[in-house]
This record gives C-alpha cells, structure tokens and sequence, in this order.
C-alpha cells in the first residue's frame, strides 16, 4: 500500500508547480496570459517528452500532430455548428476527433518511420509537417490554404460570453489538465512494464531486442501516447483558443524545435524535465521581449548553449544526480 | 458654531476634491498605444517599419499637433512596444501586459491576419479597443469581434483600382484572367477581383490558382494564353510574380496590362527582370509619392489631418536612425495613429466603446489616404494604389487623386521590350 503511495510522490513538486502558477496567473494582476503561455511551453514539452524522452528518438515531425489535431477540433465546430442544441458536445467531439486523427497519423507516419533508427527516423520525420501541409494545401482539403476561422460559430455555440472566457481562460485551464495527465501517463509508464522497456531500447535497442523485448511495440506505444497529447494541445491552445487555422501556421517546424529545447533544458526522460524546462524556456522568453525587445534571441540563443553544456542532462537530470540517495530522491524522477 | 464651520469646510474640501480626482480620470497624464510588434522572426521587415511609422506619428502628434485634444487638455501620446517575435504565443501574453501591466488605451495588433485574430479575444475580453494594420483578411470582421477596427486595406479590395483604371481607360477591354498563388492571402484578393470585375462587366476567361514555391509555370501560362485574355491580375509573392513575368516573356504571352499583387512594387522586381519588367504593375496600400495632400482632401471634402508626406518621411528617418524610405506597413501603421487621435478628439473621451463608436462614423485624409470603417470596422474609405514601371522608375498611376502619371496602356509588348522600348504613356 505505502509502495503504490509513494510511486505518485513525484507528482507532488509537478502539481506544486502547475498550482503555483494558477495562482500567480489568477492573483496577480496581468500574469494570466503569461502563465497560459508557460502552461502552452509545459503542456508541449510534456506530450514530447513521453516519445523523445522515454526513447531517445528525435521526431522533427511533431508539430504535425498538434496541427491535426487542431484541424479535428476545427473540423467539429465549424461542421456542427449549424445543428442545434449540441452545445458544448461539439467541443467534445472535437476533442475525440483530434485524437482519432493525430492517432491515426502517427499510425501511418510510425509504421514507416520507426523501422529506422537514429538520424534516419529524424531524417524521416522531418517532412512529416511539411509533407501533410502541402497535402492540405495542395488536394485543397479543409478549405486547403484559406484555412478556418470559426470564431463566429464558438460565439453561436457558446454564446459570446461563454465564448470569450473559453478563449481567453478556459482553454488555457484545459491546456494545463492535459499537461497534468500527460504527467500521470508518463509516470505510469515510468513505473511499468511499458518504462521499463523503453528505458532499456533507449539504453541499447539491439540488446533489448536480444532480451526478448518486442521494441517496435512499444516505440509506438510511445509514439502515439506523445502523438494524442500533442493533438490534444494542439486543438486546445491553437482551435479554442484561436479560432482559426491557416495550414503554415500549425505545421510550422519551430514548435518541434521549441518542444526539443524544452525537454533537453529540463531534462530528457525525466518526469519533472518538461515543467523545468518549459518554465525556463518561457519565462526567459517573455521577459527578454519586454526588457530588450528585438535583441532577445541574440542573448537567448548563448544563454540555452551553456546551459546545456553545463547541464548535459537537463536541469532535473543534473538534480536527479545530486539528491541520488537522499530523502528528496523519490520526488525528483 | 464652529463645528459647522468645520463641516461645512469638510464638504467643500470633499466636493473640491472630487472635481479634481474626477477631472483626472477624465484626462489622464498621456494616452498610451500599447503594440506587440514583430521585431523579429518572419514578419520583422514589416514589424520594423509599423515601428517607425508609428513613432513617426506619435511624434508629430506631441511636437507639431500640441498633443490629442480631450476636453480642455492637450494630452501627449506614449507608444509602449514589444517584441513579439511574430508568434502566436507572444502576441497573447503581451497583449494581456499590454493591457493589464501598461494600462495602455488602445493596442495595436501585431502583422499578419493570423497574429491578428490571434491577440482579438484577449483585447475583446478586456473591451479594450483594438487597431489592425496588419491583418487584411476580410473574415476577421465576420467574426462578432466589437473593439476591432482596421486600417489596412482588405485583401478583397487589392485588385479593384486596377479593374477601375482599366474599366474607364479602355472600355473595349472585357476579357481578364485570373491566375493566383494558392494562399490564404492571394485568394483572397482573387475571389474580391473576381467580383470586382463580373461588377464592371468584364468577363472572367480565365481563373486558377499554382501550388506555393512553384518553379514552373509554363503550363498554367499556356493555357492561359489560349484564353486569350485582354488583361492578366495574379501573383501572390515575390518569387512566383518574377518567375510569372519571366515565362510569360518566354512564352511570349502579351497582354494590354499585368498587375501582380506583392511583387510588381518592389524595387527588385525591376532588378531582377530589367526591361521585362516595363509596363507591369501592381496594387499598394501606399507608395512614396502619392500625391494624398490637404488641398487633395478638400476636393473629396474630407478633413485633413498628419504630416505631409515628405515630413512623415523625415519623421520616420528620425525614428529608426536610418536613411531608409517607409513603404506601406509604416504608412498604414501611422495612419492608425492619426485615426486613433480624431476619434479620441471626436468622442472627447478617453473610454474604448466611446472612441470605438467615433471611429465608426470617422472619416478622414491623411498623407496614407482616405479612412472610413463600415460597422464591422472593415475598411472600407481606403483606395489601393496602382504603381506602373516606366522607363525604370515607379509611377503611381491610379487613382487619379494620387497619381504620379499617367498609365502607359497598353504596355508594350515582350519582343518590344526586348529591343529596348520602355513603357511610355501616350
């Protein structure tokens, strides 16, 4: 009984820190769209973390789920919209579809591309994006390039009060209890089978084999648990809370860059890793605009360099080094 | 007796301090535009001259206009920017500062329609008046927002000078093509030239659109040529209008008049392609030159108000530091600030809904142009204006308030330009 407790004490600093920053974000006056930002960085980094994490395979693709999964909420609004009295099913169903349609994607892009391995799965995944963006586009699909705005249709559904504090509140507290079940998905697998055995694939994958451990199982097990949180955040933080979607802007690469950046800040594979990283990543970033508007990035980009030279393993990794042994070991993971 | 005096001196302290503490409300130290502005990522260029058109106007408003008239007062404006990297993310958690941290009265949206629907909800729950200079997509005002009001002009809205210019200039031309980059933006422009032109009575021969990055456009101009079209509207940016100029020439495709959206004004168009390039035009909110002056606004009976052209120019020097000339994203964003002024002065207030409704029934002229919103806050006041390539340089040649010069039409043709003959107009 005391085991079972214990194995969620890691969730402890997690939901400290989530609740720390509603409270900031509720309390202080002008702090909520920064923290719904940093929810944003934590929430992505989170979803990322489950595959590149616990794998140790880089996927240049990922941005492509969140755009389904965008599109699948988009979808849902903007075609039952005109039937009345479904309210606020729609954003559920828009929910389900942008999980059935980031699944299934990373079905198709993972039968392909996770029979490769190390730069080549990177290599693979690349155009994933871009790839599906040009489908959009080009087979003009989904309204192709003029892309859908529907906040027009949430007011009809929601109503415009409803509506407004969806897109400017409630969306963003959506974002956050993804970020936080991502968490418990990713514990969970830690402290299973499943973690045990992508930990050993991302260790050695020829040994693991050689173990008897079915690797292509659970790489994609691992890859389609990262690809339905980040359509999850992807019809959150860009279809509800922006209701519009132009195809260059939701399959645009820099959020996989963000994404990577947040895990290895914080720590690949750990459980705090992507909340440490998405807060350093995130606040830096707004306070650098406001102070040195225009020079961010200049001073950004060295201060990431050294801070995973310093930190090869991520902010976490290097605390999860330093309290091996003490009392502090069991909620840093 | 004397505590009646206390009381009585207590009240008129009170109702004394009232007035003024009233009065302050009423007028504050400084009007504050609070802009989450691209300065870097892919929209820096056009974030980079909002900026400067912007503070061009800011400052014109404190030192040559005395400041902005509310009541008696004459209230300096304050300009309150940062970067927001041209993403979305950016856009929402300045704009919540913006308006929360700055207490400013009035934001600015940051370029592009996405980023502009991006930071709308945020300002609309706020009822915080909210100014798009950026965002020309025709579907943002139909989309309920209240506090949005636009400047630039819409997509829909490019092409309908040069179908003007043409309807009144050659009335035997009726056939056009069509033929578009497919993106949001030029499709958008090409359903409004579209319905434009079936207006005027041309007849539409020819309407398609090619894939983003294309390399060849040979087939698309083939056909197209066989539709044998009087005049040819399309584009989309500045790599498919050069490669779109380059193989009608190839194709030896000529036409009365070539209009191509986003890359016909630009100085490396003409770099680029030499005299290929003589006789083609293309649509601008704005160019250095137009001839938007207050004697100008008194022929339209409009009230004039800014700095004249050249001294915005000077203006916008001084504000970035650099011997650059603005192009249309400073003027549109400059423009703003004027719109923003009158209808502060037109409400005597200070109070979003207040300036939102004068801005509705605002209409005026400034070195931009014209400026009228209809109720959604669409504009609706603003002529694009046709730039033409003659002998090498640009000439603004529609519409008529604005020219330069006349049109050279029809332009000559490519094996005419290829032995040396620029456009000329008779």
């Amino acid at each position: 009984m005391k085991n079972k407790i214990t194995k969620y004490y890691p969730l402890i600093p997690l939901l400290a820190a989530y609740l720390l920053l509603l409270l900031i974000g509720k309390n202080i006056s002008g702090m909520w769209q920064l923290v719904a930002m940093l929810i944003f960085y934590c929430a992505m980094g989170q979803a990322f973390n489950i595959f590149l994490g616990m794998t140790g395979y880089v996927d240049f693709g990922y941005v492509a789920f969140m755009g389904v999964g965008t599109y699948g909420m988009a979808l849902a609004i903007t075609h039952l919209s005109h039937i009345k009295g479904l309210g606020i099913l729609i954003i559920i169903i828009g929910f389900a579809l942008a999980i059935v349609m980031s699944t299934l994607l990373s079905m198709a892009v993972g039968a392909v591309a996770l029979r490769l391995r190390g730069a080549y799965f990177a290599i693979a995944t690349i155009g994933v994006n871009e790839g599906f963006r040009f489908l959009i586009e080009g087979a003009r699909i989904w309204n192709g390039s003029e892309g859908l705005i529907f906040t027009a249709q949430l007011n009809q559904i929601l109503g415009r009060e409803t509506a407004s504090s969806l897109m400017t509140f409630w969306a963003d507290i959506i974002v956050l209890i993804i970020a936080v079940l991502a968490a418990f998905v990713t514990l969970y697998y830690m402290k299973s089978k499943i973690g045990y055995a992508l930990t050993a694939l991302r260790e050695d994958e020829d040994a693991a084999k050689v173990m008897g451990i079915n690797v292509t199982k659970y790489k994609i097990i691992a890859f389609i648990t990262s690809a339905c949180f980040a359509g999850l955040v992807g019809a959150t933080s860009w279809a509800l809370k922006t209701p519009y979607v132009f195809p260059p802007e939701v399959f645009e690469i820099h959020y996989t860059i963000e994404a990577i950046i947040i895990v290895l800040l914080g720590g690949a594979g750990t459980l705090l890793g992507p909340v440490v990283g998405g807060l350093i990543y995130g606040i830096s970033k707004y306070y650098l605009a406001i102070f040195m508007p225009g020079f961010q990035l200049l001073i950004f980009a060295p201060v990431i360099i050294i801070i995973i030279v310093l930190f090869p393993e991520g902010v976490v990794g290097m605390l999860k080094r330093r309290v091996k042994g003490s009392a502090l070991a069991k909620f840093i993971i | 007796m004397k505590k009646s005096y206390f009381k009585t001196a207590l009240i008129f302290i009170a109702i004394i301090g009232f007035f003024v503490s009233a009065n302050a409300i009423a007028a504050p130290k400084k009007l504050v535009i609070g802009h989450p502005a691209c300065l870097s990522g892919k929209y820096a260029k056009a974030g980079e001259q909002a900026i400067g058109g912007i503070k061009a106007c800011v400052d014109w408003v404190n030192n040559v206009y005395a400041g902005v008239l509310v009541g008696k007062k004459r209230i300096p404006l304050k300009y309150k920017y940062y970067d927001c990297e041209s993403k979305k993310e950016s856009v929402t958690s300045l704009i919540g500062r913006l308006i929360t941290v700055d207490k400013v009265n009035v934001v600015f949206s940051a370029y592009s329609s996405g980023l502009t629907l991006r930071g709308a909800p945020v300002a609309e729950s706020h009822k915080m008046l909210y100014m798009d200079h950026g965002g020309a997509n025709n579907k943002i005002f139909r989309q309920g927002f209240r506090y949005i009001v636009q400047t630039i002009g819409p997509a829909t809205r490019y092409h309908e000078g040069t179908l003007n210019m043409i309807h009144k200039i050659d009335p035997t031309a009726k056939k056009v093509a069509l033929a578009y980059e497919d993106s949001e933006f030029a499709k958008m422009v090409m359903h409004g030239a579209e319905k434009h032109a079936k207006k005027l009575g041309f007849n539409v021969v020819f309407e398609r659109t090619y894939p983003k990055g294309v390399t060849d456009l040979t087939p698309l101009l083939s056909a197209l040529k066989a539709s044998n079209p009087d005049f040819i509207l399309g584009g989309g940016h500045f790599e498919d209008g050069q490669l779109f100029n380059r193989q009608m020439a190839d194709l030896g495709i000529n036409s009365n008049a070539l209009s191509l959206i986003a890359a016909a004004t630009l100085p490396a168009f003409y770099k680029a392609l030499t005299s290929m390039a003589e006789g083609v035009m293309g649509p601008s909110h704005w160019e250095y030159g137009v001839k938007y002056s207050a004697q100008e606004a008194k022929k339209v009976k409009l009230p004039w108000i800014g700095p004249s052209q050249d001294e915005f120019v000077a203006l916008f020097k001084k504000a970035l530091g650099k011997n650059i000339i603005p192009d249309y994203h400073a003027a549109e964003a400059a423009a703003q600030v004027l719109a923003y002024v009158l209808a502060v002065e037109k409400a005597n207030s200070i109070d979003s809904d207040k300036v939102r409704a004068a801005l509705g029934d605002l209409t005026f002229m400034s070195f931009y142009g014209g400026w009228d919103v209809d109720e959604t806050g669409l504009q609706v006041g603003h002529s694009m204006v046709d730039v033409q390539w003659q002998d090498g340089k640009r000439v603004i040649v529609w519409p008529e308030e604005a020219q330069t010069g006349k049109p050279c039409y029809p332009m000559p043709t490519f094996a005419e330009k290829a032995k040396g003959k620029v456009a000329v107009p008779k």
